[in-house]
């Protein structure tokens, strides 16, 4: 292999790293750490929108006067506790307890959810 | 998904993609593919920290040319290894790394460390017969591993730090 052929992927990433410096900035949020565990919230609402899905499943839940983006467990983890994607349809009443993201005010991580009476560990 | 309405299309194209959809959808397409990153990362920086101690002085009966002969095939695999996984891993929330600083940070690092091997390549390394083996490598060779060793596990941090930023 030339040097040449090695260098052609470092380029191309170095190409991608200058077309996204010029995208907005948001800031993400992952990892418990991001979570105000000295407040706890207790919701019960409705399912909007769920996504089943990697890295962490979440539902929209509508609660009076808001929607709550509810960071769930990897599906897999989910999948293995007993809480199947059909556990999560839109319309369902759940009750979810966890804790407020401390920057993003829209959104909380579950630590278990309650769901047709059966209550399924997250963490 | 709900994508940032403040995205640029082709990263909204990119995420709603089949293959994006299929990484964050499918039960253990996600975790394989983290698996094949981790494996890449094991090959790819391995070869190279084992090679950069060698520059730096360790094991100085070793031949160099030999040594390298044997490790960068391996670490060039690795690459090719962490570059496909790390493209669909990418793709399937290509919106949201895309707006992480530890994201950028990663690539332009990632960058750095190419220039590094292609400038050790293309410069000390064409004298190695030289410096083959009981000899000290000269200065700016050792610079280089110095350089790759650092740059390569600041990519290791940054990635990590994509989940934590």
């Amino acid at each position: 292999m030339t040097v040449r052929t090695v260098t052609a992927p470092f380029a191309l990433v170095l190409a991608v790293a200058v077309t996204l410096a010029a995208a907005p900035h948001a800031s993400a949020h992952h990892g418990w750490s991001g979570y105000d565990s000295g407040t706890t919230l207790n919701l019960t609402g409705t399912i909007k929108e769920a996504g089943y899905e990697h890295p962490h499943g979440y539902v929209q839940l509508q609660v009076p006067g808001k929607t709550w983006r509810v960071v769930l467990a990897p599906p897999s983890r989910m999948e293995n506790r007993g809480l199947p994607r059909t556990a999560l349809s839109p319309g369902k009443t759940v009750t979810v307890v966890g804790y407020p993201n401390r920057t993003d005010p829209e959104e909380m991580r579950a630590e278990r959810i309650t769901v047709d009476g059966k209550t399924t560990e997250l963490r | 998904m709900i994508h940032d309405p403040r995205a640029a299309a082709w990263l909204v194209w990119l995420e709603s993609s089949p293959v994006a959809v299929a990484m964050r959808q499918w039960l253990w397409l996600y975790p394989a593919v983290e698996v094949l990153h981790i494996a890449g990362i094991a090959a790819l920086v391995g070869g190279a920290v084992m090679f950069d101690l060698r520059l730096l002085g360790v094991s100085r009966g070793l031949p160099v040319a030999a040594l390298a002969a044997h490790l960068l095939p391996w670490a060039r695999v690795g690459l090719g290894m962490v570059a496909l996984s790390g493209a669909l891993m990418f793709i399937a929330h290509a919106t949201e790394w895309a707006q992480n600083p530890a994201f950028r940070v990663k690539l332009l690092l990632i960058a750095a460390a190419g220039a590094n091997a292609w400038a050790f390549h293309r410069w000390p390394f064409r004298a190695v017969a030289r410096w083959d083996r009981d000899l000290p490598a000269p200065a700016h060779a050792r610079v280089a591993a110095l350089l790759s060793m650092i740059l390569w596990l600041s990519v290791i941090a940054c990635g990590r730090l994509l989940a934590y930023l």
